[in-house]
C-alpha cells in the first residue's frame, strides 16, 4: 500500500507512469481501515482550518435557508416524499415505469398496485411547493378511488370522495401519466439540446453553464450503440452552434456503456478498437466545434478498462493539445487517489490539462451487493458515507495542490454545503484562483446553494443536465435516485429547516475518527455474509490485481503437459481395472485432459462391501467430527482452486466465471451442510408425541448411500450430494458422470485428505450399465441421491424398487421446462440482459436455464429485436478466455440432439436469431445459441438441455392461462418474472408450481443456503439442495 | 393414445391451489373444526399433526443473503395424496387419521379409500372446500395408484406390501410418486415424528431482486447507520 500523503509532494507525479499505474489496482479491495488511515491526513484540517471550514459551511447553509426560493421542485418533492417512506418509494417506482407501459390494461393495474397501498392523505398540503401539493392531491384522489374500489365501499365519506368516485380508470390513467410527465419535465432539462439550451438560458444568465448528458440505458445491441452515438453527435453539433456568448461553454458528458454493447473487461480488444473509434470520431467533431467532452464514470469493474481507453484516446492526436477531453472520478472508490495521481502524471507527460470531475459516486449499493454475491474478499468502495466524504476532501486536496492544478482542471460535483465550503476554503489556502477549478451540480438540485455561491464568488458552476425524452430518461434518473436518495443525504437535510445547522457541518474527518472503527461494522465483508459459516471466495476477473496472479496459477494446469491419470478409488486406494478411457476437451477434441479407468463389477462389489462394513463406526462418530471433515474439504478446495478451475475448463468446457461459481458452490455446500449437521445432528432432540409423552429422537445415517451426479455441475453437485450423505453418518458409493470423472476423482482425493476414511467413501467411475446398475440394484443400498434427466431418475427408481427390501429414500433433482414471464411494466434492457444470461450462460446446460420466454404482446416488438441484437453480441468460443460468453456443449450426443431440435424448430417456429460460431467450433462440440418464436409451450415436448430459447407472445388478459399451461407441463423447476407490478408478481408466485421463482432478475445461479434449489412434479422429489431440510432426507429419525 | 386422468385426481388438482393458498394456519382453522367426531386418540393424533405443522412448515423462512434482495423459503402441498390402511385395527385407524391430517395440513388434497376412508371424509368434508377430501371404493384404488399425476401415497401396511406398492409406483411414468409407508402400525413410529410432515410438502424459494427497481433501503440504512 502506497503512502497516500506522498501525492502532495510535487515530484510524485513525475514518477514513471507505469509505476503510478501499479498503485491503482491493488487498492481495489484494500483493507478499509488501513487505507483510510493513509488517507485521513490528506483530509484532516488543522484546528484553525476546521474552525474556518465550519464557519463557512454554517454561513452558507444559513444564507441558503433564508432564501424563500431555496427549494427546487425536485428538492421539495424529495423532502415531502422522502425515500425512506413507502409513499416515496411507490411514487418513484410509478415514475420509473408508468410511461413505458403501452397498454391500458397493464397501466391501470400498475397504477392500482402502486397507489392503493400507501397513505397519500398524510402528505396533503404538507409542502409549500405547488408542484408537490398538486402531485399529492392527484395521488390522494386517485389513491382514494382505488382504495374505495378495493373495499367496495358504496358510501363515500365526503364530497371529495363522492366526486372522485365518478372518475373512471381512463381518467386516472391520464392524470397519472400527466403527473409523470410533469415529473419528467422537472428531472429532464429538455427533450433536445435545442430545448435544453433554451430552457437553460435563465440559469446561464445567472452565471451557470452546462454539461449536457444524453443519459439512458447502456446499449445492449450494436443498433442501440449507433443510436446513442448519433444522439451524442447531434448534441455536440447543437452545442457547437450555441451562440450564447457569456461565460463558459457547455460541454457534453458521455457514457461509454451507451456507445458499445460490450463495454467490458472481457472484451478489451473490441473496446480498444471499436469503442475507441466511436469516441475518437466524437472527439474530433467536438474539438472542431470546441465542445468539451467528459467521460462519465460507471461501475468499479470497468474503472481500469476506462482508464486504458482514456489513455489511448488522450494520447491520440485527436485529443493532443486540446485540454477539453476529461473524465469523471468517483471518490467512493478506494482507487480514486492513485487514479488522480496517474491522470496528473499522464497530463504532465503530454503537456495538456485534463478536466476531471470529482463526484462521490452513484452506484454504491450495487457495488456492495455485487461483491457480496461474488464472494470478493473486500469492497471497492468505502462502507461509511463519511469515509467517502473524507476521500473526497483528500482527493480535492491533491487536485487543488499547485503541482496538480497545472495538469488537471478539477470540477467538484457536490450538493453538500460543507463539502462546497471546505473546498472553497481549501482552494484559497492552496492559492488556487477561481478560474483554476469549477463546481458542478445536478439539474434541479442544490439551486439555492449554488445561486448563493455564484452571487458571492466569481466561480464557474456547471449544471449536469439530462437531455432526452422524458419516457427514456425519467426511469433512469429515478433508479439512480432510488439507489442513492436516502433521507440521510445532505440534500434532504439541507432543505429541512427543522434539522439543526450545527449537525450539518460536522467535518467528515471528525465524524469518521469518532467512530469505533473506520469501516462500517454493519456492512459485513462478503466472507462474513453469513453469521454461522464462512462465505466462499471468488476472485474478481475484471480487476487486474485480483485476476492476473490467480490466472497465472490456473495456467500452470492448462498446458498439454498437464494431464490427469485417474482410477476408481475403493477403500482409499486406486484400483487399476484396465478399462481405460481417454478424456478430451469438449472445446477441442485434439486436446487430451487425461485418462481414467472405469470400475468393473468386482470393484463395485468391493466398494459396497467396504462401505457397508464401515457404516456402524462412521455413523457412531460425533456429527461435529464429520462436519469438521466438510469444513476441511471446503478449505482444501479453495487451496486447490486453480487446479479445480483448470479441470472445469478442460474437462467440462466451463467458462471462467462458471468455473469460479462451480468451485464456490461446492465450497458452500460443504460449509452449509457442516453447519446444518452441527445444529441438527449433534444432539438428540426432544419432542412430545401425540399422546403427550416426552420423547427423545436422534437423526441418524441410514447406511450405504449411492450418489449419482451429472456432468453439468461436476464438482458442485457431485460434492454436494456426497458430503450431505456423509455428514449425517452414511457411507457413500459415488458414480460421477462419465464425461467429468477426473474432477470427481480430485474431489474424492481431497475428501479423503480432509479426514473422511477410505472405507467410508468410494468413487466408481463408469457408465450406467456397468456401474450405475449395480449401485442401484444391490440390496444394501439404503438411499440414493441423483441429479440428471427425469427419464433416468424414473429408471433408477424402478431398479431400486425392484429389490426385495423396504423402500429407501430417493432424492432426485431432474429437468425443467423453465419459463420467464414478462409484462409491459418491466424494463426491456433488464429483461434482455437477464433472459440472455438465463438462456445461454453455461451454453444453456443448467437445470435452471430459461427455455421458454413469455413476452406480453404489447412490448414484444421492442423486446424481441433487442434479444436478437444482444445475441449477435454474444461470443461463442474457448471457455478459458475472458472474452467467451458461451462455451461448448458437453459431447457429440448432446450436440446432435440440440442441432436436430434447432433444425426441427426452424421448420415449425420462426427463427429470431442465431449467434455465429467461431472457426474453431468444428474442433469441438459447439452449438450456436439460437432463439425461436413459437406459438405455444405445447410445441415443446421435453427439455432441450442447451442454448436454445423459445419465445411466446401472450396477451395481458391471458396471464392466468399461461400460468396454467406452464403448470400443466408437469415440470416445476425455475421461473423468472419481470414486472414492476407487485400484485402481478405475487399472483404469479402464488400460482406457479415451481421450486425456484426469481423476480426481476435472472433465473440461474442459486446460492447455497440463500436460494435452496430444487423442483417439484417432474422436476424433482425435493427436499431442496442447499436448504434446511435436505440433510433430514438422508437420515432416519429414531426414538432413543 | 389418450391418457384419461381419473376424475378424483382432476378434482383434487382443481382444488389444490385454493387449499394450498390458505396456508397452514388457514387450513388448521378448518381442520380443527372437524375433530369433534373422531375418537379421543384419533383426535389427539390429528391435533398433534396440526400443531406440528404449525411448528415445522407454517412459517416462511427468510434466508440470509446479499443486501438488496429477499430470499424466502416456504412450503407447498405436493398434490393429490392417496391415504389408506391395509391394516384393520384401532391403532391403524389412528395412524390413518394421522396420515390424512398430515397430508391435508401440508396443503394436499386427499383421496381416502373404502369405509374407513369414507368415515374420515364424512367428518372432514363439511369444513373444507369441496374436493379437498374425496373417497373412493376399494375397487378403484388400483387404478388411482396407477394414475400418473398422483403426487403421493400414504399407507399403513406390512413391510412386504410396502415393497409391492413401491414397485407399482415406480413402474409408472410421470413424476416420482412419493410413498410414505408406515409399517409399524401398532407403534406408529414413523407417523408420529416431527419430521414426518416434510414428506408431504414441496419447498419453494422466491428470490426478489428489489435493487432492480431501486429502493435498496436496507443497505442505504446500514450505510448511514451510526455505531
Amino acid at each position: 500500500m502506497f503512502k497516500a500523503i506522498e501525492v502532495l509532494q510535487p515530484n510524485f507525479i513525475q514518477k514513471p507512469l507505469n509505476e503510478l499505474w501499479q498503485l491503482i489496482s491493488p487498492l481495489y479491495k484494500a483493507d478499509e481501515e488501513s487505507w483510510l488511515k493513509e488517507l485521513l491526513p490528506l483530509a484532516k484540517p488543522t484546528e484553525t482550518e476546521l474552525a474556518s471550514h465550519t464557519d463557512a459551511a454554517s454561513k452558507l447553509i444559513a444564507e441558503v435557508r433564508k432564501d424563500d426560493d431555496s427549494m427546487s421542485m425536485i428538492d421539495a418533492l424529495l423532502l415531502e416524499y422522502s425515500l425512506d417512506t413507502k409513499e416515496g418509494i411507490l411514487l418513484m417506482c410509478l415514475a420509473e415505469a408508468l410511461m413505458r407501459v403501452p397498454d391500458k390494461e397493464t397501466a391501470d393495474a400498475f397504477i392500482k398496485d402502486r397507489l392503493s397501498v400507501a397513505d397519500w392523505a398524510s402528505h396533503a398540503q404538507n409542502s409549500d411547493s405547488f408542484f408537490v401539493n398538486a402531485s399529492t392531491w392527484g395521488l390522494l384522489l386517485t389513491g382514494k378511488i382505488v382504495t374505495m374500489d378495493e373495499r367496495q365501499d358504496g358510501t363515500p365519506a365526503n364530497l371529495v370522495n363522492r366526486m372522485v368516485n365518478r372518475v373512471s380508470e381512463p381518467v386516472i390513467r391520464k392524470a397519472m401519466n400527466q403527473a409523470m410527465k410533469i415529473m419528467g419535465h422537472q428531472f429532464v432539462l429538455g427533450r433536445s439540446i435545442k430545448e435544453a439550451l433554451s430552457r437553460g438560458k435563465s440559469y446561464r444568465d445567472k452565471g451557470y453553464t452546462y454539461s449536457f448528458d444524453m443519459l439512458g440505458e447502456a446499449a445492449l445491441t450494436a443498433d442501440d450503440a449507433q443510436k446513442y452515438l448519433r444522439s451524442y453527435e447531434q448534441a455536440v453539433e447543437s452545442v457547437g452552434k450555441d451562440t450564447y456568448n457569456k461565460g463558459h461553454r457547455p460541454t457534453i458528458s458521455i457514457k461509454l456503456s451507451a456507445l458499445h454493447p460490450r463495454y467490458e473487461v472481457g472484451n478489451k480488444e473490441r473496446v480498444m478498437s471499436e469503442l475507441f473509434d466511436s469516441v475518437k470520431g466524437l472527439i474530433a467533431k467536438a474539438r472542431a466545434l470546441n465542445v468539451g467532452i467528459t467521460i462519465d464514470a460507471e461501475e468499479a469493474d470497468r474503472l481500469e478498462l476506462s482508464l486504458h481507453l482514456f489513455e489511448k484516446l488522450y494520447r491520440d492526436e485527436v485529443s493532443q493539445g486540446w485540454g477539453l477531453f476529461g473524465l469523471v472520478v468517483q471518490a467512493y472508490s478506494k482507487r480514486a487517489l492513485p487514479v488522480l495521481a496517474w491522470l496528473a502524471a499522464l497530463a504532465k507527460e503530454q503537456g495538456d490539462r485534463i478536466p476531471v470531475r470529482l463526484v462521490k459516486g452513484a452506484y454504491w449499493d450495487s457495488e456492495i451487493k455485487l461483491c457480496q454475491q461474488r464472494g470478493i474478499d473486500g469492497y471497492p468502495v468505502y462502507t461509511r458515507k463519511e469515509a467517502t466524504d473524507v476521500s473526497y476532501l483528500a482527493c480535492a486536496h491533491f487536485l487543488l495542490s499547485e503541482h496538480t492544478r497545472a495538469n488537471i482542471f478539477p470540477q467538484f460535483a457536490s450538493h453538500n454545503a460543507h463539502t462546497i465550503a471546505t473546498i472553497s476554503c481549501l482552494a484559497k489556502q492552496l492559492g488556487a484562483q477561481n478560474d483554476e477549478f469549477e463546481f458542478q451540480r445536478l439539474h434541479g438540485m442544490g439551486d439555492a446553494l449554488y445561486n448563493h455561491l455564484i452571487k458571492e464568488n466569481d466561480l464557474c458552476v456547471r449544471i449536469y443536465a439530462p437531455v432526452g425524452s422524458h419516457k427514456d430518461l425519467l426511469p433512469y434518473l429515478v433508479r439512480r435516485l432510488l439507489e442513492n436518495g436516502a433521507n440521510s443525504s445532505f440534500v434532504h437535510r439541507l432543505i429541512d429547516a427543522s434539522y439543526p445547522i450545527e449537525d450539518l457541518v460536522h467535518h467528515p474527518v471528525t465524524t469518521l475518527e469518532s467512530r469505533q472503527s473506520l469501516a462500517n461494522p454493519h456492512i459485513n465483508l462478503p466472507s462474513k455474509l453469513f453469521a454461522d459459516r464462512k462465505n466462499s471466495f471468488g476472485p474478481n476477473i475484471e480487476i487486474e490485481s485480483d485476476w492476473r496472479p490467480f490466472k497465472a496459477q490456473i495456467d500452470t494446469f492448462m498446458g498439454q503437459d498437464t494431464q490427469w491419470r485417474a482410477y476408481p478409488i475403493v477403500g482409499g486406494e486406486k484400483v487399476e481395472t484396465g478399462q481405460t478411457h481417454a478424456i478430451k476437451s469438449p472445446y477441442d477434441h485434439s486436446q487430451a485432459v487425461g485418462e481414467i479407468d472405469w470400475a468393473d463389477q468386482t470393484t463395485v462389489a468391493k466398494a459396497i462391501d467396504l462401505a457397508q462394513a464401515a457404516f456402524p463406526a462412521w455413523s457412531a462418530r460425533p456429527a461435529s467430527e464429520r462436519a469438521d471433515c466438510l469444513d476441511k474439504m471446503a478449505d482444501l478446495m479453495e487451496e486447490n482452486y486453480p487446479e479445480l478451475m483448470a479441470l472445469c475448463h478442460r474437462e467440462a468446457g466451463k467458462t471462467i466465471q462458471d468455473s469460479i461459481d462451480e468451485v464456490r458452490e461446492a465450497v458452500d455446500f460443504c460449509r452449509y451442510y457442516a453447519q446444518q449437521a452441527r445444529s441438527n445432528f449433534a444432539e438428540p432432540h426432544k419432542y412430545t408425541d401425540f399422546l403427550g409423552q416426552e420423547k427423545l429422537a436422534q437423526l441418524k445415517g441410514r447406511g450405504v448411500f449411492t450418489c449419482i451426479s451429472p456432468w453439468n455441475f461436476p464438482l458442485a453437485i457431485f460434492t454436494g450430494q456426497v458430503v450431505a450423505a456423509l455428514v449425517v453418518g452414511n457411507t457413500v458409493v459415488a458414480k460421477p458422470a462419465e464425461q467429468t470423472s477426473l474432477i470427481a476423482v480430485r474431489a474424492i482425493e481431497l475428501l479423503h485428505q480432509a479426514g473422511v476414511p477410505g472405507d467410508v467413501l468410494h468413487l466408481l467411475p463408469g457408465d450406467g450399465a456397468s456401474v450405475g446398475a449395480p449401485l442401484t440394484n444391490d440390496k444394501r443400498i439404503a438411499g440414493l441421491a441423483f441429479t440428471g434427466s427425469t427419464g433416468t431418475a424414473q429408471l433408477i427408481n424402478r431398479t431400486l424398487a425392484a429389490r426385495d427390501v423396504a423402500p429407501v429414500p430417493v432424492i432426485a433433482e431432474t429437468g425443467g421446462q423453465n419459463a420467464m414471464l414478462i409484462d409491459s411494466t418491466s424494463l426491456p434492457e433488464q429483461v434482455v440482459r437477464d433472459a440472455v444470461r438465463s438462456a445461454f450462460a453455461s451454453a444453456g446446460q443448467r437445470c435452471s436455464a430459461l427455455r421458454v420466454m413469455f413476452v406480453q404482446e404489447d412490448i414484444a416488438d421492442r423486446v424481441i429485436p433487442m434479444i436478437k441484437g444482444a445475441m449477435q453480441e454474444q461470443s461463442v468460443g474457448l471457455p478459458y478466455l475472458h472474452s467467451t460468453d458461451v462455451g461448448p456443449v458437453i459431447d457429440e450426443k448432446a450436440q446432435t440432439m440440440l442441432l436436430e431440435h434447432i433444425e426441427h424448430m426452424t421448420k415449425v417456429g420462426k427463427l429470431i436469431a442465431q449467434t455465429e460460431l467461431p472457426d474453431l467450433a468444428n474442433k469441438g462440440t459447439f452449438v450456436p445459441p439460437t432463439a425461436f418464436e413459437i406459438d405455444s409451450i405445447d410445441q415443446l415436448t421435453d427439455e432441450k438441455f442447451g442454448p436454445i430459447l423459445h419465445v411466446v407472445r401472450y396477451k395481458a388478459r391471458d396471464l392466468n392461462k399461461i400460468i396454467d399451461t406452464i403448470n400443466q407441463s408437469g415440470f416445476g423447476l425455475t421461473m423468472g418474472v419481470h414486472s414492476r407490478n407487485e400484485t402481478t408478481c405475487a399472483r404469479i408466485a402464488n400460482r406457479a408450481r415451481v421450486g425456484n421463482l426469481y423476480i426481476n432478475r435472472d433465473q440461474v445461479g442459486a446460492v447455497v443456503g440463500v436460494q435452496p434449489f430444487g423442483g417439484q412434479g417432474l422436476s424433482g422429489t425435493g427436499p431442496k439442495a442447499g436448504g434446511p431440510h435436505y440433510l433430514q432426507r438422508f437420515a432416519t429419525e429414531q426414538d432413543l | 393414445m389418450t391418457i384419461v386422468k381419473p376424475i378424483q385426481i382432476q378434482v383434487a388438482q382443481a382444488v389444490l391451489e385454493k387449499w394450498d393458498m390458505l396456508g397452514v394456519h388457514g387450513r388448521a382453522e378448518k381442520l380443527l373444526q372437524s375433530l369433534y367426531a373422531f375418537t379421543a386418540e384419533q383426535k389427539q393424533m390429528a391435533t398433534w399433526q396440526i400443531e406440528n405443522a404449525r411448528k415445522e412448515i407454517a412459517e416462511t423462512r427468510i434466508m440470509p443473503g446479499p443486501t438488496g434482495e429477499s430470499n424466502e423459503l416456504s412450503n407447498q402441498g405436493r398434490g393429490a395424496f392417496l391415504c389408506y390402511s391395509e391394516i384393520a385395527s384401532d391403532k391403524a385407524n389412528v395412524g390413518l387419521v394421522g396420515q390424512v391430517f398430515t397430508a391435508l395440513i401440508a396443503g394436499n388434497p386427499v383421496i381416502t379409500v373404502g369405509p374407513e376412508g369414507q368415515q374420515i371424509m364424512d367428518y372432514i368434508a363439511p369444513f373444507v372446500p369441496e374436493g379437498v377430501i374425496q373417497n373412493i371404493a376399494e375397487s378403484a384404488k388400483d387404478s388411482l395408484i396407477e394414475a400418473d399425476d398422483l403426487a403421493g401415497v400414504a399407507v399403513l401396511c406390512e413391510p412386504a406390501q410396502a415393497m409391492v406398492l413401491n414397485k407399482t409406483l415406480a413402474a409408472k411414468s410421470g413424476l416420482i410418486c412419493q410413498l410414505v409407508a408406515e409399517t409399524e402400525s401398532e407403534k406408529l413410529s414413523t407417523i408420529a415424528k416431527p419430521h414426518y410432515i416434510l414428506r408431504f410438502v414441496t419447498e419453494r424459494t422466491v428470490s426478489n431482486n428489489t435493487t432492480a427497481i431501486g429502493g435498496n433501503a436496507t443497505l442505504l440504512e446500514l450505510g448511514s447507520m451510526n455505531d
